[in-house]
């Protein structure tokens, strides 16, 4: 939880960043050893010193997104652990952080296996439903949005995700699409339109299966919160993310499909440009209220077609940027930082990156060429990334370690870097996984 | 051959293509001269998919705009039908692996470029690659996968079609497939995309 102070108005952009990375920096933990109070001091400490890209030590290992699987499946662990299993990734995760000691928490994300089974999610498959159980999750791309529909969703980008998205992809909430517009609920009588579906059967089964969706959901994140704390009380701070899209992503990775969207840039570009625009309000709004609601300094965009390979440079600058930028700047008025996990490469849009204000961002690559980046971003925004998960995976110790020191050359004197994965990985070896976290230490 | 319609095509106007395939089907040109504008069209596109200048947007679109002509031409087409292909690739993306984009984007510039291509699809066991190219007497062997997990399924799917003894080139591509996962899976080449795919496999019918 978040709360502004009185005088937020007259704070700068940069000023309310401070209060947003302090509220994060001081969140109180039961500490298990004083010990692990002062690593955890000294860990939250250099990072904090990174985001600010203030003089500090030495870089971080931050394994959160290539590790996040490794951390687990080393003890045994397989994918439908991940997804429905929560308890049972506690031991293993403790271990791992005793035994590494990294820099910063690394868990797998958390899968709600069990609500999704209740909901029958459409937009995943994963282990130990469809998937095998070795197997975690993967995306199923489907058409949620038909081309018809764009005006509809500009209009409401709300009441199309609430009456249309999810019970297209939620089928088990199919019967959201019988409620009412609700901004036209002013006058008595329309509490009639408002509250009928409640008394229908269908509805009323709905609501049963939501509440079930709500319990499966405490017992989860009551495991998974319950690591998190003893994670953090062993030393090991995590940042606060709040996952979002740019609103060409949601629109493509979402409702249209991979196919939909880029064939949308010839065929209707105009209502793919209106249907961005409407996007933008409904996102800062978002993001805005859910870093109050749980105290997150950062917005994580996990970033896909805006990649040099998907769409031409123009493309980009046309349909991509704009809307995209319009939230980050949004964001950084709000004291929000915008971290960056950019699949792919980017080695055509670092201009566009630097457009942004002064630590605005945290720049995470992938297989983005890394020289470029310290020449054109490394002044000015937090870098991260771009130890090659092919290299964790099936390549030598020695070569990570190899792979870990140019990084380190390049970036070691750099105002803010973070010695990161440029993807996540299923499997590595734990010799390869302290090199990289020892790569920093040098 | 029309530079209208191939005019038509490599600018995106999907629209000019298919009343310009009608236009030139009632004038009377053959199914054979359309087939062949195109082919030259699609030739554009990917040189300038090579040189950076068009990206899988235009290589989508045009495969939407290839398949709505030949199924214009298709009942017409009895005289194009036999043209000689250069070579059979079998293609999926591996197991374990449910990403079918980039393959079909691939799948459709191999064949677009003269070659038989089986798609066997995606999540394809190493047993039923090595099966198909049995079956099709293939001569190169295209996996794809997007994930890391495409790893290991690559590795034992090359092997599989080494241990049958088959006499075939293998390439492979995706989303985090570089030389190091070359090396990995033993497969002779890697590709970042389509038109790699393409010169890989011209390369290699030229030299068996």
């Amino acid at each position: 939880m978040f709360v502004r102070p009185d005088n937020w108005k007259e704070l700068s952009p940069m000023e309310r960043r401070k209060v947003r990375l302090d509220n994060w920096q001081n969140a109180p933990v039961e500490f298990m050893s004083p010990e692990a109070e002062a690593n955890y001091k000294e860990r939250i400490g250099r990072l904090r010193k990174i985001y600010d890209m203030e003089p500090h030590d030495r870089p971080i290992a931050d394994g959160f997104m290539g590790a996040n699987e490794y951390v687990v499946r080393r003890k045994g662990m397989n994918g439908k652990d991940m997804v429905y299993n929560h308890e049972k990734l506690r031991e293993p995760l403790l271990e791992f952080h005793n035994e590494f000691q990294p820099d910063t928490a690394v868990s797998p994300l958390p899968y709600p296996g069990k609500v999704m089974d209740l909901l029958n999610y459409q937009t995943y498959i994963w282990g130990g439903q469809k998937l095998p159980d070795e197997l975690t999750i993967q995306a199923v791309e489907g058409e949620y949005m038909m081309a018809d529909e764009y005006r509809v969703f500009a209009a409401d980008p709300t009441d199309f995700w609430l009456k249309k998205y999810i019970p297209r992809v939620m089928p088990a909430l199919g019967p959201l699409a019988m409620l009412t517009e609700f901004p036209r609920v002013s006058e008595n009588v329309d509490l009639i339109d408002m509250i009928l579906p409640f008394g229908l059967p269908p509805f009323q089964a709905m609501l049963q299966t939501l509440m079930e969706a709500g319990n499966e959901l405490m017992k989860m994140l009551g495991a998974v919160g319950q690591t998190g704390a003893m994670i953090a009380a062993s030393g090991f701070p995590s940042m606060g993310f709040n996952i979002v899209k740019t609103p060409f992503d949601y629109l493509g990775d979402t409702l249209r499909g991979t196919k939909g969207i880029l064939t949308d840039m010839y065929r209707r570009p105009n209502d793919l440009l209106a249907a961005c625009e409407a996007y933008v309000p409904v996102l800062i709004n978002a993001v805005v209220n859910a870093s109050d609601r749980n105290g997150a300094p950062a917005a994580l965009y996990v970033l896909h077609k805006g990649a040099d390979s998907f769409m031409s440079q123009a493309q980009f600058e046309k349909f991509y940027w704009p809307t995209w930028k319009q939230v980050m700047l949004a964001l950084y008025e709000e004291g929000i930082t915008s971290y960056l996990f950019i699949e792919g490469s980017y080695n055509k849009r670092l201009q566009n990156l630097a457009e942004m204000p002064e630590k605005s961002l945290v720049c995470h690559f992938d297989q983005t060429e890394m020289g470029p980046v310290k020449e054109i971003l490394s002044d000015k925004q937090i870098i991260a990334g771009n130890v090659p998960a092919s290299l964790m995976a099936t390549g030598t110790t020695d070569e990570v370690r190899a792979y870990c020191g140019n990084l380190m050359d390049l970036f070691g004197d750099a105002p803010g870097y973070i010695m990161a994965h440029g993807c996540y990985f299923e499997n590595t070896t734990d010799d390869k996984m302290r090199a990289f976290i020892e790569s920093v230490k040098r | 051959m029309s530079q209208e319609l191939i005019d038509a095509i490599t600018d995106m106007r999907e629209d000019d293509v298919l009343r310009i395939t009608n236009e030139l089907l009632d004038g009377g040109a053959s199914p054979l001269d359309i087939l062949n504008a195109c082919k030259a069209a699609m030739e554009v596109i990917g040189q300038r998919f090579e040189t950076g200048e068009a990206f899988i947007p235009e290589l989508i679109l045009a495969g939407e705009m290839m398949t709505a002509v030949s199924d214009i031409l298709k009942p017409r087409m009895a005289e194009a039908a036999a043209s000689d292909k250069l070579g059979k690739i079998v293609l999926g993306t591996v197991e374990g692996d449910i990403h079918d984009i980039a393959k079909d984007i691939v799948v459709f510039m191999l064949d677009l470029n003269g070659f038989e291509v089986t798609d066997l699809g995606v999540d394809v066991p190493a047993a039923k690659f090595v099966e198909a190219v049995q079956e099709t007497g293939a001569t190169i062997v295209g996996l794809s996968g997007f994930l890391t997990l495409a790893y290991d399924p690559m590795k034992e799917t090359v092997a599989a079609l080494r241990e049958n003894g088959l006499n075939v080139k293998i390439m492979i591509g995706g989303g985090q497939i570089d030389e190091q996962i070359r090396d990995y899976t033993g497969a002779d080449a890697y590709g970042r995309d389509a038109m790699a795919a393409v010169a890989l496999a011209k390369e290699w019918v030229k030299e068996s």
